[in-house]
């Protein structure tokens, strides 16, 4: 009887298309893509700095203000990666990790690239700075991080384009 | 609110892929089951006499079908009755017993249906010619979709996350004490007919199975199941009335969401939510946070990942934080060949995920109905010793394992105990 349903498996897919803006987090990626700047937002009340940034604050429901991070930062937790979604699985192996960018109190997840990818080269600790890809599309992929060591042969690359 | 017990039990077998069942029909399966296990203990009840389900369906791309819950309220028999549908990730499973527990102790239903069910191997890859990586897919759209989905997250590599941070702190879990669950859970799930990986593994295989996502690799990681479990609920007054034989009573509830952007954390090493969860269900069922492994005979895990159970046992205060590695290392030394289900607290005699799967919103549901089945005696070959009369079934997940749900139950004996 198994036999008869495995003959009769029938293929599909739901796709659903968008057109959407990012509200009142919009300016991170404006500024992202047109300036190469990362914005943060610190909260008028307790000056919590959040990354990614909110313009309002979650622990006392006040007005956060939009300020400029560093774009140097320090991974807090990483990971590399080598099994994965089917969006994602011709980009194994790559580094993820939790980064906080110096001057923020929260640290974002992004891409850590590496000439030499070993979990030692993106342990904790380690000090990384931003790379920005040269198209950029005011999404999160328009940059990722590279250990600081490497920064200058990374941004010498002709075309760095965002593995993921 | 009202005394609650757990008066039926239906689990189905967790598998890989059931070509030959809808999800609508294994949640009948297990519904089925449940009012067999039900009319085996003395309530002689049909479905006519449920007045409520709360459903626990974690993801509609798995189902192939938004709001999947209506389909089966249909297919099961309970069209015009109240029907809620539950969906907390990982934890849907846990939460969707406090839910139901809520409907009865509430007053609201005397009678309720706790309904989980996933098929999520429908899903496929054409490009790998698998499932799997179309399966991680669909949960990874369970992520942040602006901040975190384009960085290639998945369970694995958010679970890992607080793992490696744990590590960071601690010196622990090391990838052997992580092995060691692994072994563990694999070995237990053997004497469990309804388990989907049972297998006798040894630590060395563990270590050389395939990297997933440093440190973990697959056999630190549980399979993706398609099952569906059921708990019917009673009122004490329901339960006199039918004459229910045994009984399990859910003495605490307790559930926590945490902060879902790992990143927002005080600390990564934590999950907070399991802390808030196990603190608050403990409190309901008059237990204490840093004695409970003398409380209850054992505990039913969410051990979605080997170095997850392992930072669990802290948060559920089995041990101090940063003691959990050298403790499954001690428990697990001291059992040798295993089974597992002796020692200080025996954790996850069913096999847990890695051993059963994972049918993600009927998984804290078949936990929960594996430990009741264990307080009344009626486990099988995986049975506990059981003295105090009281365990824990617990559910973790979402994004960076935000939500979590545990849920304390006693048999007769139990409630009587101090
Ligand atoms: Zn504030």
């Amino acid at each position: 009887m198994s036999e008869e349903f495995q003959d009769h498996q029938i293929r599909d897919v739901i796709k659903i298309n968008y057109k959407y803006t990012m509200g009142g987090q919009s300016k991170f990626f404006i500024e992202l893509k047109n300036n190469k700047r990362l914005l943060g937002t610190k909260c008028t009340k307790c000056g919590k700095t959040w990354m990614p940034p909110r313009i309002n604050c979650s622990d006392c429901y006040e007005p956060a203000d939009w300020v400029e991070l560093q774009q140097t930062g320090t991974i807090e937790v990483s990971t590399i990666v080598w099994y994965t979604t089917s969006a994602f699985i011709k980009a194994i192996p790559y580094g993820v990790g939790y980064i906080k960018l110096d001057g923020a109190e929260t640290a974002l997840l992004q891409g850590i690239f590496s000439e030499n990818l070993v979990p030692s080269k993106i342990k904790k600790g380690k000090r990384v700075k931003v790379v920005f890809n040269k198209r950029r599309y005011g999404k999160m992929t328009d940059f990722f991080f590279v250990p600081d060591e490497e920064y200058d042969k990374w941004i010498a690359k002709p075309e760095y384009e965002g593995g993921l | 609110m009202r005394k609650v017990a757990i008066v039926g039990i239906g689990i189905t077998p967790f598998k890989a892929r059931y070509l030959d069942k809808t999800y609508f029909e294994l949640a009948y399966d297990a519904t089925k089951l449940a009012l067999g296990d039900a009319n085996k203990n003395g309530a002689e009840i049909n479905h006519n006499n449920l007045e409520s389900t709360v459903y626990g369906i974690y993801n509609e791309l798995f189902e192939r079908q938004f709001m999947p819950d209506i389909f089966i309220n249909s297919y099961i028999g309970m069209n015009n009755k109240p029907g809620t549908r539950i969906a907390s990730g990982g934890a849907t499973g846990g939460y969707t017993v406090r839910m139901a527990y809520a409907e009865v102790a509430s007053g609201l239903s005397d009678l309720c249906l706790c309904l989980g069910v996933e098929k999520c191997n429908d899903c496929y890859d054409e490009q790998t010619g698998v499932t799997t990586p179309e399966v991680l897919n669909a949960i990874a759209y369970s992520c942040d979709m602006t901040y975190e989905y384009p960085m290639g997250v998945m369970a694995a590599s958010s679970y890992v996350s607080m793992v490696n941070a744990h590590y960071e702190e601690f010196g622990n879990p090391t990838e052997e004490q992580m092995a060691y669950v692994s072994v563990k859970n694999h070995g237990n799930a053997m004497l469990n007919p309804k388990a989907q990986s049972p297998m006798k593994v040894s630590v060395e295989n563990v270590l050389n199975s395939r990297i997933i996502c440093f440190p973990f690799k697959l056999l630190d990681c549980c399979l993706y199941s398609e099952a569906s479990a059921a708990l019917i609920l009673a009122s004490d007054d329901k339960v006199k009335e039918l004459g229910v034989e045994n009984p399990i009573w859910i003495t605490g509830v307790g559930a926590a969401n945490t902060d879902c952007f790992i990143g927002n954390r005080e600390d990564m090493g934590r999950l907070y939510s399991n802390i808030y969860a196990a603190k608050a269900a403990y409190k309901m069922a008059g237990l204490d946070y840093n004695n409970i492994k003398k409380q209850i005979d054992l505990a039913e895990l969410h051990d979605a990942f080997s170095g997850q159970e392992v930072i669990s046992y802290e948060e559920l205060g089995f041990v101090p934080f940063g003691e959990g590695g050298p403790w499954i290392e001690k428990t697990f030394e001291k059992s040798g060949e295993g089974p597992w289900l002796e020692g200080e607290l025996p954790c996850c005699p069913s096999g847990g995920l890695i051993g059963c799967g994972h049918a993600v919103g009927a998984t804290g549901i078949m936990s929960t109905g594996e430990a009741a089945l264990q307080l009344r005696g009626e486990a099988g070959k995986h049975q506990v010793t059981i003295e105090k009369g009281r365990a824990i079934s617990h559910s973790i997940g979402g994004p960076g394992a935000a939500y979590a749900a545990i849920i304390v139950m006693a048999n007769e004996e139990g409630l009587k105990k101090p």
